[in-house]
C-alpha cells in the first residue's frame, strides 16, 4: 500500500512539474521579440493576411486563454477553423502543427520510435561496455588494462558528439564502406536493416556515454572492494567471482542506476546531434526544426513529452533504488 | 513551408510585395503590345539525354509536400515535376529565363490596360486521375490558396486579384468573383491595378489545377495530390522519403519545358547537407544517380577542389542573388545622402567577398537588378577599387559635416553573417565611422528588420527575386509601401518619384518598355544611395556521376529538375 501511495504522490508531483514546464514554454514563446505566425504567413505576407492566420491558429487570444485552450484540448480535443477545411485534433490533443499538417500527438507517435531505437540500443551497449570495463579496471587496478580503460574514458568524455559522429561516418561509412551512413529503416519494415542502419549511431553514442559509466563503476568498485563486508565475504571463503558480482558490484551499481535512468530518460526525449548527423528523424531533430520554424505546438508537445520521460525515469530509478538497496527507505 | 530546402540558404527571403496593388493605376495603351508568347512547342531534348532510371534527390527538409497552395517552390524544382500551371519558366543553359505557356495556349492576353488577363487552356489536357483539366480546377486551386488553413505559399496573386484582401477561401462556400470561367477552357483574372508581370504570377504554384472533388481533406491534400505534370506521388513517408512515379496521363507533346527523363524520382528526406555531399563525393550506390537539393557546405567545397572527379560533378552557378548593405534612410545620422554616398565608397567589398567565401561565394555588385534578369543594365555610380576609395568617402563625410559617426549594424547571429558584418565594420572604421554590431537570433532578426520600428542603422541582407523580372528586384526593396509591416524595404527608403517610376513599370505590359523603365528606376534609386550593392552570390550544387543535364548556371541559380536525366537510364 505504501508503494501505491508513494506512486500516487509522485504522480501528482509529476503533473505539477509538467504543468509548470508547459506554462514556462508558453511564456518563453510569447516573450520572444518575434511573431510566431511569421513563418507560416506566406510570401509576400501582408499584415491583414498575417492577422487572418493568427486568428485561425488562435494566437490572437490572450495568453491565459490560449493556455486554457491548450489544457482543454488535452481532455476534449480541438477544432481549428470552420467549414469543409476545419482541422480536427482528437483528444488527447497536445496541439496541432500546421507546418507538418499533423497533430502533435501523432507526430510524437511517428518520431518517437526512431529516438527510442537509437536510445535504447545505445543505452544497452554503453551500460554493458561501461560497467564491465569499469569492473575490470577496478579489479586490475594499476595495470595496463586499467590505464587503457581510464585513458579511453578521457577521450570519450571530452570528444564532442558531432565530431565522433562525423569521424565514424567518414571512417566506417565512406573510407571502409562497411556500414550505412544513416537514414532510419523502421523495425516493422525489416528488423535486420533496422539494426544494421543503427549500428553506427549506437556505437557512437555508446562510445561517448560508456566513458562516464566506466569511471563511476571503477571508482565505486574500488571503494566497495575496500569495505569490511567484502573482506568478510572473502574471509568466509566465498569464491572471488561471487564476491565481485553479488557483494561488491550490486552495491557499486547504485549510483550507476541513478545516472542510467536519467541519461536514458533524457536521450529518449531526443538525441539531437546524433539524429541530425545520421539523418534520422527522431524527436530531437523534430524539436530543432520546430524551434527554427517557430512551430510552438510541436515545441510545447515535444518538450512536455521529454519532460514526462525524465520525470518517469526519475520515478523508476527511485523505485528501483529501494529494491536494490533495502537501506533506502521510501519514507526516509 | 513545404520545400524551402531548395532555397533555404538564400537568407531573408522576400516577404512582402503587398503595396504594389495600393498604387494608383496609370492610363496605359496596351492594345497590341503585351507579354504574349505563343511559343508552346514541346521542349526538345538536349544532346546526351536518356530516359529511364531512378533519380534520388537528397533533401535536408523532413517533409516534401506537393500542395500547390502552400508551396514556395521555384517553377523548375520539385512542384514542377507534379504540377503544371497556366504558365511556366523556360530555363535553359546560356539563355535568359523566359515565361512560356504551360497548361494555357499563351502567356496571357491582357485587356483594360493590363487589369484583365485571359487564358485559354490547351485542348485534351488530362489530370492523373483521367479527368480533363478544366478552368474550374485552376480557379479552385487558386481560391483554396486564400484559406488561412493553407497559408504559407507564394502569395503575390492574393494582393493583386480584386477582392483578394478579404477573401478567405472556398471552404465556406464563397467564390472569388475576380476569377471567372466563361467556359471549361477559359479563365479570366480581374486585377485591382494594371500588372505587366502577370504572366510570371500565373507560373506560381497556386496556378495548378486542383479538382474540388479531390480536395476532401485540404490539410493533407499535398500527401497525395492529383497530378498534371510528368510524375505523380506514389508514396509519401514523412521524415523518410517521397517517391514519384510516371503520370500516365501526362502528354509530353503539350509540355514546353518538362522532359520527364527518369522513370522514378525519390526524395530522400532529412538528409543533412554535409552527409549528402559526402555521399555524392563517394559516388557509390544510389549516390551515382543522385544530387543534393541544398547548397554544398563550405567544408565539402574545399574537399571537392582537391578531388578531380568530384570537381567535375560540382555545379557552380553564375552570380545571382544580391547581397547588400541597407542603410536606414530614416535615421538622423543617415538622412544626408552624402553620408550614405560616403559609405558607398568606404565599404571594403573585397573583404566582404572574402568573408562570403571568395570568388566562389560571389562577384562584386554595383547594380540592383541582378545578373540573369532580362533588361538588366550594367553601371556603377560609385566607381572605386574593390577595397573602397577612402579619399572620396572622407571628402563626402566632411562635406556633410558628419563627424564621430557611430552606427548600429543589426545582424543574424550565425558565423557567416557575423563575419560579413565585421567586414563592413572594418571597412567603415577606416574613414572614422564606428559600427556597433548587434547580433540577433535569426527569427528575431527578421522581425527587427521587417517590423514597424526600424530600430537599426545598417543591416546586411540578401535578395533573390521570386520570378525573373526586374520588378522582383526593385519593388519589394524600394517601394515606400514596403516599409515595415513585414515588408523588405530595409533602407526604409521613400521617394515619391521612385514610387511613381515603380508604379509605371509595374503596370507596363510591353516587356521591352517595362525593362527600360526598371533599368531607369535602378539608377534613380542608386543616386540616393539607400543600399550598397555588395555581391552577386553564387550557389554550389553537387551531383552523382550518372546525372546529366544538371545545370544551375543562370537564374534562379538552382538545378532545373525538369530537365535532369540519368546516363544509365
Amino acid at each position: 500500500m505504501a508503494t501505491t501511495a508513494y506512486v500516487v504522490q509522485r504522480f501528482l508531483q509529476a503533473v505539477l512539474v509538467l504543468l509548470l514546464i508547459a506554462a514556462l514554454t508558453f511564456l518563453v514563446f510569447h516573450l520572444l521579440p518575434t511573431d510566431i505566425t511569421q513563418a507560416s504567413c506566406g510570401k509576400p505576407c501582408t499584415p491583414e493576411r498575417q492577422a487572418a492566420v493568427r486568428h485561425f491558429y488562435g494566437y490572437d487570444e490572450s495568453i491565459v486563454q490560449q493556455f486554457w485552450e491548450f489544457l482543454r484540448g488535452i481532455v476534449t480535443g480541438r477544432t481549428f477553423g470552420t467549414g469543409a477545411a476545419a482541422v480536427h485534433c482528437d483528444a488527447p490533443c497536445f496541439g496541432y502543427s500546421f507546418r507538418l499538417h499533423a497533430s502533435v500527438t501523432s507526430l510524437i507517435g511517428q518520431y518517437f520510435p526512431v529516438t527510442a531505437s537509437i536510445a535504447i540500443g545505445s543505452a544497452v551497449l554503453w551500460l554493458l561496455v561501461g560497467v564491465s570495463s569499469g569492473v575490470v579496471a577496478a579489479l586490475k587496478r594499476g595495470t595496463w588494462v586499467d590505464r587503457v580503460a581510464t585513458a579511453s574514458t578521457v577521450v570519450g568524455i571530452s570528444a564532442p558528439s558531432y565530431l565522433v559522429g562525423l569521424v565514424g561516418i567518414y571512417l566506417f561509412g565512406f573510407k571502409l564502406d562497411v556500414l550505412p551512413v544513416g537514414t532510419y529503416v523502421p523495425l516493422t519494415q525489416s528488423p535486420v536493416d533496422w539494426a544494421w542502419h543503427l549500428v553506427l549511431p549506437w556505437c557512437v553514442l555508446a562510445f561517448l556515454s560508456a566513458a562516464v559509466y566506466t569511471r563511476i563503476t571503477r571508482s565505486q568498485m574500488l571503494e566497495v572492494l575496500d569495505e569490511s563486508y567484502v573482506r568478510t565475504a572473502r574471509a568466509k571463503g566465498i569464491r572471488e567471482r561471487r564476491v565481485v558480482a553479488r557483494h561488491a558490484l550490486r552495491n557499486a551499481l547504485l549510483p550507476v542506476v541513478t545516472l542510467f535512468g536519467l541519461d536514458l530518460g533524457t536521450l529518449l526525449g531526443g538525441a539531437v546531434i546524433t539524429e541530425k548527423i545520421f539523418s534520422m528523424q527522431g524527436l530531437g531533430s523534430l524539436l530543432i526544426d520546430s524551434v527554427n520554424q517557430l512551430d510552438l505546438p510541436v515545441v510545447l508537445g515535444v518538450t512536455l513529452f521529454s519532460a514526462f520521460l525524465i520525470v518517469l525515469a526519475n520515478l523508476v530509478v527511485d523505485l528501483a533504488y529501494s529494491r536494490l538497496d533495502p537501506r533506502v527507505s521510501r519514507n526516509g | 513551408m513545404t520545400d524551402l530546402s531548395e532555397r533555404n540558404a538564400v537568407k531573408h527571403l522576400p516577404r512582402a510585395l503587398a503595396g504594389l496593388v495600393g498604387l494608383t493605376a496609370l492610363a496605359l495603351v496596351t492594345a497590341a503590345c503585351n507579354a504574349n508568347n505563343n511559343d508552346s512547342s514541346p521542349s526538345s531534348a538536349p544532346t546526351g539525354f536518356h530516359q529511364g532510371g531512378t533519380l534520388t534527390i537528397y533533401s535536408s527538409s523532413t517533409e516534401q509536400l506537393f500542395d500547390p497552395a502552400t508551396s514556395q517552390s521555384l517553377a523548375i524544382t520539385s512542384q514542377g515535376l507534379v504540377h503544371r500551371r497556366l504558365t511556366t519558366w523556360d530555363i535553359e543553359p546560356g539563355q535568359e529565363p523566359k515565361v512560356v505557356p504551360d497548361l494555357a495556349t499563351n502567356t496571357g492576353t491582357p485587356s483594360k490596360g493590363g487589369r484583365v488577363w485571359t487564358y485559354k487552356l490547351k485542348p485534351g489536357l488530362k489530370l492523373s486521375n483521367g479527368d480533363p483539366i478544366t478552368s474550374e480546377d485552376i480557379k479552385y486551386g487558386i481560391e483554396r490558396s486564400f484559406a488561412p488553413e493553407l497559408s504559407g505559399g507564394l502569395s503575390y496573386h492574393k494582393t493583386l486579384l480584386k477582392g483578394g484582401d478579404s477573401y478567405t477561401g472556398p471552404y465556406q462556400g464563397k467564390e472569388l468573383s475576380s476569377i471567372t470561367t466563361p467556359n471549361d477552357r477559359t479563365i479570366v483574372f480581374h486585377l485591382d491595378t494594371p500588372y505587366g508581370d502577370w504572366p510570371w504570377i500565373a507560373s506560381m504554384p497556386a496556378f495548378a489545377p486542383v479538382p474540388p472533388s479531390a480536395d476532401k481533406k485540404p490539410s493533407t491534400y499535398g500527401n497525395d495530390p492529383v497530378a498534371s505534370g510528368p510524375y505523380e506521388v506514389a508514396s509519401d513517408k514523412p521524415g523518410q522519403d517521397v517517391v514519384l512515379e510516371r503520370n500516365p496521363n501526362w502528354d509530353k507533346s503539350t509540355d514546353p519545358v518538362r522532359l520527364g527523363g527518369p522513370d522514378k524520382i525519390v526524395f530522400k528526406l532529412g538528409v543533412d547537407d554535409t552527409t549528402a555531399a559526402q555521399q555524392l563525393i563517394s559516388d557509390t550506390g544510389e549516390a551515382k544517380d543522385a544530387f543534393g537539393s541544398g547548397f554544398v557546405p563550405p567544408a565539402q567545397l574545399k574537399q571537392i577542389t582537391g578531388n578531380s572527379d568530384a570537381k567535375s560533378w560540382l555545379a557552380l552557378s553564375n552570380p545571382g542573388a544580391l547581397e547588400y548593405l541597407a542603410m536606414n534612410t530614416q535615421r538622423p545620422q543617415l538622412k544626408d545622402v552624402r553620408v550614405r554616398q560616403a559609405i558607398e565608397y568606404a565599404v571594403d567589398k573585397r573583404a566582404f567577398q572574402l568573408a562570403a567565401g571568395g570568388t566562389q561565394g560571389g562577384e562584386l555588385a554595383t547594380t540592383l537588378i541582378t545578373p540573369g534578369i532580362p533588361g538588366r543594365q550594367e553601371y556603377n555610380l560609385y566607381p572605386a577599387p574593390p577595397e573602397g576609395d577612402m579619399a572620396k568617402a572622407k571628402d563626402l563625410l566632411s562635406q556633410a559635416g558628419a563627424t564621430d559617426l557611430t552606427l548600429s549594424l543589426v545582424s543574424a547571429n550565425d558565423t557567416t553573417s557575423l563575419n560579413q558584418a565585421q567586414a563592413i565594420q572594418q571597412g567603415l572604421e577606416r574613414v572614422g565611422v564606428k559600427v556597433k554590431i548587434v547580433p540577433q537570433d535569426p527569427n528575431a532578426y527578421i522581425s527587427t528588420i521587417t517590423g514597424d520600428k526600424g530600430d537599426y542603422d545598417l543591416t546586411v541582407s540578401s535578395w533573390q527575386p521570386d520570378f525573373p523580372s526586374a520588378n522582383g528586384n526593385i519593388s519589394p526593396l524600394f517601394d515606400s509601401s514596403q516599409i515595415g509591416g513585414g515588408g523588405y524595404n530595409l533602407s526604409r527608403y521613400s521617394n515619391r518619384k521612385v514610387d511613381a517610376m515603380i508604379e509605371q513599370a509595374t503596370g507596363e505590359v510591353d516587356q521591352a518598355k517595362a525593362q527600360a523603365d526598371w533599368a531607369a528606376a535602378d539608377k534613380a534609386i542608386m543616386k540616393d544611395a539607400p543600399v550598397v550593392p555588395l555581391l552577386y552570390t553564387r550557389n554550389a550544387f553537387l551531383r552523382g556521376s550518372d546525372v546529366e543535364n544538371f545545370d544551375v548556371s543562370g537564374f534562379p541559380n538552382y538545378p532545373n529538375y525538369l530537365r535532369i536525366s540519368l546516363a544509365n537510364g
